[in-house]
């Protein structure tokens, strides 16, 4: 598969401490990938070594194919990025901080307008930034990264500080940019739900691991994967479903099954009714993927 | 107040503001070292240290690293929202103001002991043998400590004004460096604020005053300059939109 | 490559006041002159014969000073709008090589004070005329003194802005910028090998061209340094 990004063995200490060891990350082409984690997880830094902002202490970054090692501006000039709280120049209007981007990037003067429409702030583009919101702060930031249409966009917690309507605009932008320019894009965020909204990748770190990395499909079949059956007589229908050869654990008020899809589902119930049970409820235990972020991080940190 | 001043000092001590004091006792070597006048005929060696030493110090360094520590002082608040923090606690704008003020007086009193060290050491590396002039010395380092008061004054209002350490220091640059010229003209020289440092650490000053100027310059130059730009960065706190 | 880069450095100093550093500098020096000669111009027209000559000995007391000073501000200033809001990290995620974002700061400083440079030449020039210094102006002593001290200062520059960019904390290189002054000041005690002796423009062999060549080659070497330095270093 060709990936826009892939870490290998990608490590960066800080004196002793390991903020980032050994994460392989990769991202196809054309996704939206949530990197996920907790308050000092290493999700920054690795962004920082994405951008080539930071040496890694060892490992190597790829973006594109190309090392970032020797290839950094070429690979820059395809990747957009908002990393933290957004830098501007507080002492200029918001078209002039963009104006200075451009310049760099060579993208045609008009594209400042358009960027500005996109994220609303056409209507405020003279004024300085000094003055602006945190949120419209925010915004400039993003307008920022869009600037040169980048093959690659990077956001690092890119709705801090929007307001609802703001970080629903956000998503919807995000979610068109896959489709309409092809772009890939990689957002981190604490929060699960909001990535389970736009994301089709995930990956999750804490103290600096990769503990998970799928497709968000693989994440939410995790959380469903437990279908609950509750019948006269638990137990026996426990023994002779294990007797059968199929997967069951026994709780307290119900049986638990471990299946993968619905015909599984359906031959079980099958196989109990000839039995003779009376079956009294199915239902499925959806845990929610919050659940599930917070049992990975938590089997890590109990260690 | 003495609870705002302490916060201020702690949040202060972990900084590297304690190694700029040292600057100070530094230079003063190094011009003390560097300079031989020649014999300009005093009756003791320690008086010709003394105006060599003095002059350079005192015309320009004192004036402009007191805008430094001004500047420093207000970095923490300066830095990511800090005025709306500090700001948000129970104080007075009046006390955090007036504290910041204490601490750099301090500070700079400090700073004038370790200078006092350095002549004492040039002395000493020098082979002087006379007897310290004690009596003399103390005044150019007290003097010169009152005379900083207006200039930390200003200092203190524009570093409070402005973010950046560097346009502080620009309005610091331009009153200081005339002074070169300024302490040379009889008519000017004893009005011009920036020129106090050095007219109150000079000791060929008049020696029948106390503090080699005369008393009522003292009021009324530094003591008008301290009440202009101490109450001007007072009200201009007091009004400032944080 | 480069071109933009300086565009936009040049963009992001607007309203910060640098323009009119640029033309205090060389004003101040000069206006200090005017207060001189106009409270004591006979006394000073005694001094020496050559009335041209001693006007600019008198010029050139302040404008290293000036220099050295002006330098330690426009670099601070210069790191200070990229550290305001840690522009760094947006700046070096451009597709640019960092140093080149080295140079073009360099560069820029550079020609503000080159262009101080230039109007101290004029103000010097201008008010020389005035006075009525002689009949026979010395074109080369005025060319000179007005452009030498700025190459002869190259090296403090690379210094300053070199500490100032990897400062997070611009006490230090504004400290070190007062200590540089204080050397300056003292240029006479100093001997020949300190930097900050240079803008005066005296040496034991009697050139000042001879400063401005050392000027500029520790000027491009104390650059060197701080370009590796930049480069080496992880942007926070
Ligand atoms: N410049 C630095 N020097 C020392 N330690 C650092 C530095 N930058 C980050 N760290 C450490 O590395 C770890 C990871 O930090 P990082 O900023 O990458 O976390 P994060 O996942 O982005 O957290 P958050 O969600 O709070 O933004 C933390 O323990 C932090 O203390
Ligand atoms: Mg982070």
């Amino acid at each position: 598969m060709e990936y826009i990004v892939e870490t290998k063995n990608l490590t960066k200490s800080f004196g002793k401490e390991k903020a980032v060891s050994n994460l392989e990350m990769k991202i196809p082409k054309g996704e939206i990938y949530g990197f996920l984690g907790p308050n000092g997880a290493g999700k920054t830094t690795t962004i920082r070594m994405l951008l080539g902002l930071m040496r890694p202490t060892s490992g190597s970054v790829q973006l594109f194919g190309k090392d970032m090692k020797n290839n950094r501006i070429d690979i820059l000039k395809n990747v957009g990025s908002l990393v933290e709280n957004p830098s501007y120049y507080p002492h200029l209007t918001a078209k002039e901080n963009l104006e200075a981007s451009r310049k760099i990037l060579h993208a045609p003067k008009e594209r400042i307008d358009e960027v500005l429409k996109l994220v609303r702030l056409h209507g405020v583009r003279n004024k300085k930034v000094k003055g602006f919101s945190l949120g419209m702060k925010q915004r400039l930031g993003i307008a920022a990264a869009m600037l040169h249409q980048p093959e690659l966009l990077i956001l690092d917690e890119p709705t801090n500080g929007l307001d609802p309507s703001g970080i629903i605009e956000m998503r919807e932008l995000i979610q068109s940019l896959p489709k309409e320019y092809g772009m890939t894009v990689l957002i981190s965020s604490h929060l699960l739900s909001e990535i389970d909204q736009m994301a089709t990748r995930v990956g999750v770190v804490t103290k600096g691991k990769m503990i998970f990395q799928d497709s968000i499909e693989t994440m939410r079949k995790i959380a469903q994967a437990s279908i609950q059956i509750k019948v006269n007589d638990n137990e026996a229908a426990w023994r002779s479903m294990l007797a059968n050869g199929q997967k069951a654990d026994l709780g307290e008020e119900h049986i638990n099954l471990q299946v993968e899809d619905d015909e599984q589902v359906a031959a079980s119930i099958d196989y109990l009714v000839q039995q003779g049970f009376s079956i009294y409820r199915v239902q499925e235990e959806t845990r929610s993927l919050e659940n599930i972020f917070l049992e990975m991080t938590k089997e890590e940190h109990a260690e | 107040m003495i609870s705002v001043i302490s916060s201020e000092w702690y949040k202060l001590r972990k900084s590297k503001v304690l190694l700029l004091l040292l600057v100070a006792p530094l230079v003063g070597l190094f011009i003390g070292m560097s300079s031989s006048l020649g014999d300009i005929g005093a009756i003791n060696p320690w008086y010709e240290k003394l105006v060599m030493m003095n002059f350079t110090y005192a015309v320009l360094f004192l004036p402009l690293i007191s805008g430094v520590l001004a500047s420093v002082i207000c970095r923490y608040e300066h830095q990511k929202g800090g005025w709306k923090q500090l700001l948000a606690l129970p104080v007075t704008r009046g006390k955090v103001f007036l504290s910041k003020y204490v601490l750099l007086l301090l500070l700079i009193f400090v700073m004038q002991l370790l200078y006092l060290v350095s002549i004492y050491l040039v002395g000493m590396i020098g082979g002087i043998t006379e007897p310290f002039p004690m009596d003399i010395v103390w005044k150019t380092i007290v003097g010169g400590w009152m005379a900083t008061f207006p200039l930390i004054a200003l200092q203190l209002w524009v570093s409070i004004a402005f973010k950046s350490f560097a346009a502080p220091f620009a309005i610091n640059v331009i009153f200081t460096l005339p002074t070169i010229l300024v302490i040379n003209s009889e008519r000017f020289g004893p009005y011009y604020p920036w020129g106090q440092p050095f007219l109150m650490m000079n000791i060929g000053g008049s020696a029948e005053d106390f503090f080699f100027v005369p008393w009522d310059q003292i009021l009324m130059v530094v003591g008008g300059s301290f009440l202009l730009f101490f109450i001007g960065g007072y009200l201009y706190f007091q009004r400032k939109a944080i | 490559m480069i071109f933009p880069l300086i565009q936009s450095d040049f963009l992001k100093i607007k309203r910060k006041g640098m323009w009119l550093l640029c033309l205090i500098g060389p004003f101040g020096v000069v206006a200090l002159q005017m207060v001189n000669y106009g409270v004591r111009k006979d006394y000073l027209f005694e001094q020496m014969d050559d009335r041209w000559l001693y006007y600019l000995l008198n010029i050139n007391t302040f404008t290293p000073l000036a220099i050295v000073l002006g330098i330690v501000i426009l670099t601070s200033f210069m790191s200070s709008i990229e550290d305001e809001t840690n522009a760094w990290k947006q700046l070096v995620a451009l597709p640019v090589s960092k140093r080149s974002v080295y140079l073009s700061k360099f560069t820029v400083i550079s020609c503000i004070l080159f262009l101080s440079s230039v109007l101290l030449f004029l103000f010097v020039f201008g008010y020389g005329l005035t006075l009525g210094l002689g009949e026979d102006i010395p074109y080369l002593r005025l060319m000179e003194y007005s452009f030498l001290p700025f190459f002869a200062a190259l090296p403090v520059l690379g210094l300053q802005l070199w500490v100032a960019t990897i400062s997070k904390n611009q006490a230090i290189p504004v400290t070190l910028g007062v200590i540089g002054v204080i050397f300056a000041y003292s240029a006479p005690l100093l001997p020949d090998w300190m930097i900050w002796k240079w803008p005066a423009l005296s040496n034991d062999w009697g050139h000042a061209y001879i400063n401005a060549l050392l000027g500029i080659g520790f000027g491009v070497l104390l650059y060197l340094l701080g370009m590796v330095d930049f480069k080496r270093r992880d942007v926070k």
